[in-house]
């Protein structure tokens, strides 16, 4: 079994290798100390399972395993952190386990064993995806950013960098910084982990920066345009108008 | 007790206050033709018994109070106005009392009939007076509130400064404990003499952490020393990603400021700053003297592809309060990002212990 060791603290990575020192069967392919080798690092060795810390610069742990779905990876996963713990309590639903920073050796080899039978049998119930599991550790809290991979590049987008949403099939274009990033995933699954007070649906392909907003013009009696700071013009429906309207009068 | 019995000072006052109302009782007399010897005979008891009698509104005003409304005086006005005509009454005919006992002195023969005369004057005089020590009573009553929530305020706001002191307190991290707890059970493996050095390290950081906190102002250089503890832990956790440049000037260290304003400056530049980045780098604290003030500055590098911070996170916000709300306008906060720099600078007047 191949295993993939990710955490950017040294030490954390030493105790997950001294533990697994005593599972001959597993042998550990690469350790990673951020994101964005763990990704290198995956495509290169493909792992069967992977220790991963949450909290890491650039790229976290749920930011990670997203980007490995997309490539249509799933290795088994044992979050590794010192993360809030309720927040976590959630991932027992998903029957995926976690370590709580610092644990025992039985803790440990509890978790490894959970892991491989996932990884053995093919699984019931399908893996939860990883926004999923990233939605519940945020327990309600909006996103505050979005990854993309964009070719062997891998671009983060912070929400407020994000000036519109475009919905196109399977997939989303994100309007950034004057550049369009692709990003499968639907608008609706994208638009419920935003916050609704920031990004509006003015339209049924189209979510909206509020911030990038400069007013509505009414081209016919059915007919409207957003019009934005940069002066690009979006479609605005009715029920997008009618939901503009009510968070207006709202503030 | 009643407030103007309870000093002399007070009771001599009130006192003084009767001295014109008699005056103007026995000015009143003479007018009506009364000689000298009646009219002072008469308005000097009276009024000084009135005085005496008339302190009991005090302790009805405190069973009825106002309620601080003016609806207030109209439900309790019915019971005031009947006991200011009984009170007035009784005033007269103390009066007459007064008149009949003192009839046997000579030269004041004619004083029950005269006192006869002006009972209904007495009486609407007794009212009158009646009603202005009710008055007086609710002043009193008013001012006494008044300093018990003066009183009551302050003793809230310092026990609200010693609760968000203790919070501060609490306020350890536990991503940091839990973290460092990790290293050193990495260590304990690894390499035991250095697992031993960060338990010490931690017990240092943590004993100096909780003595802080019970004292509202401290020495820059405890300050200093707890920043020191704290992060020779995280030197150990994030290893070569962390770089540290110490400038002290020791002319700043005796500086007195309020407790755990330091620690605050430190962890943001570690959550923020080095955990944030992968190669990490340097977080520098400065701590200088220039022309009587003490500049502490806390700089680390920020990520750049991160958006720059928008506003004060919570931690920073405290910080700027609190060094405000000791020294007001003579001391400065800044936090700002420069060339890919996080820099927060803290400006106030050196003053040491005495």
């Amino acid at each position: 079994m191949k295993a993939l060791i990710i955490d950017d603290e040294d030490l954390a990575r030493a105790v997950v290798r001294e533990h697994l020192a005593a599972h001959p069967d597993v042998e550990v392919v690469a350790e990673c100390a951020n994101g964005l080798e763990a990704l290198k690092a995956a495509a290169q060795q493909q792992p069967d399972l992977i220790f991963l810390d949450i909290q890491m610069p650039k790229l976290d742990g749920f930011e990670v395993l997203e980007l490995l779905e997309a490539e249509g990876k799933r290795p088994a996963v044992v979050f590794v952190t010192a993360y809030d713990q309720h927040a976590l309590r959630a991932f027992e639903a998903h029957a995926v386990d976690y370590l709580l920073k610092p644990f025992s050796k039985e803790r440990f080899d509890a978790a490894l064993a959970k892991a491989r039978a996932l990884h053995a049998a093919q699984p019931a119930v399908p893996a939860p995806s990883a926004s999923d599991l990233a939605a519940s550790a945020r327990q309600g809290r909006p996103l505050e950013r979005i990854v993309v991979k964009d070719g062997p590049k891998v671009t983060v987008v912070h929400l407020d960098r994000l000036d519109w949403v475009q919905a196109q099939d399977d997939y989303v274009l994100l309007r950034t910084e004057g550049k369009n990033l692709l990003k499968q995933q639907t608008l609706a699954s994208l638009e419920s982990q935003l916050d609704p007070s920031r990004f509006i649906r003015i339209h049924r392909s189209y979510l909206l920066n509020l911030d990038r907003l400069v007013r509505v013009e009414q081209d016919s009696k059915e007919h409207r345009e957003a019009i934005l700071r940069d002066g690009a013009r979006l479609p605005v429906s009715r029920a997008g108008y009618q939901r503009l309207r009510e968070l207006w009068e709202g503030a | 007790m009643h407030p103007l019995l309870a000093s002399r000072a007070k009771l001599g006052a009130y006192l003084l206050g009767w001295a014109p109302i008699t005056l103007l009782l026995a000015g009143i007399a003479r007018s009506q033709g009364w000689n000298s010897l009646e009219a002072g005979a008469l308005a000097l008891p009276l009024c000084l018994s009135a005085a005496f009698l008339f302190l009991s509104t005090w302790f009805l005003c405190r069973a009825l109070p106002l309620g601080g409304t003016v609806e207030g005086l109209g439900a309790h006005g019915m019971a005031w106005g009947m006991a200011a005509v009984l009170m007035g009454g009784l005033w007269a005919g103390l009066a007459w009392l007064l008149a009949r006992m003192l009839a046997w002195i000579p030269g004041l023969e004619a004083l029950p009939q005269r006192v006869g005369n002006a009972l209904p004057v007495l009486t609407g005089l007794g009212v009158l007076l009646y009603l202005a020590s009710v008055a007086l009573s609710y002043l009193m009553l008013a001012q006494e509130r008044t300093l018990e929530a003066e009183r009551k305020g302050a003793e809230a706001q310092m026990l609200a400064q010693e609760s968000e002191l203790k919070a501060l307190r609490a306020q350890l991290n536990p991503h940091f404990l839990f973290n460092s707890l990790n290293s050193l059970s990495a260590l304990t493996a690894v390499d035991p003499a250095r697992a031993r050095e960060m338990c010490v390290l931690l017990s240092d950081f943590l004993r100096r952490s909780l003595g802080l906190g019970e004292r509202r102002l401290v020495a820059l250089r405890e300050e200093l020393d707890l920043a020191k503890a704290y992060l020779a832990i995280e030197q150990i956790r994030f290893g070569n990603r962390l770089h540290l440049t110490w400038t002290v000037d020791p002319a700043a260290e005796p500086a007195l400021l309020p407790t755990l304003l330091l620690q605050p400056l430190v962890e943001n530049a570690i959550k923020h700053g080095i955990a944030a980045l992968p190669e990490g780098g340097i977080l520098a604290v400065t701590a200088v003297v220039l022309e009587g003030h003490v500049i502490l500055r806390v700089d680390n590098p920020l990520d750049a592809d991160a958006p720059a911070p928008q506003g004060l996170g919570i931690g920073l916000r405290q910080v700027r309060q609190r060094l405000l709300g000791r020294f007001g306008s003579r001391a400065r906060f800044e936090a700002a990002v420069q060339d890919g720099t996080h820099r927060v600078t803290l400006v106030f007047p050196l003053e040491t212990e005495p």
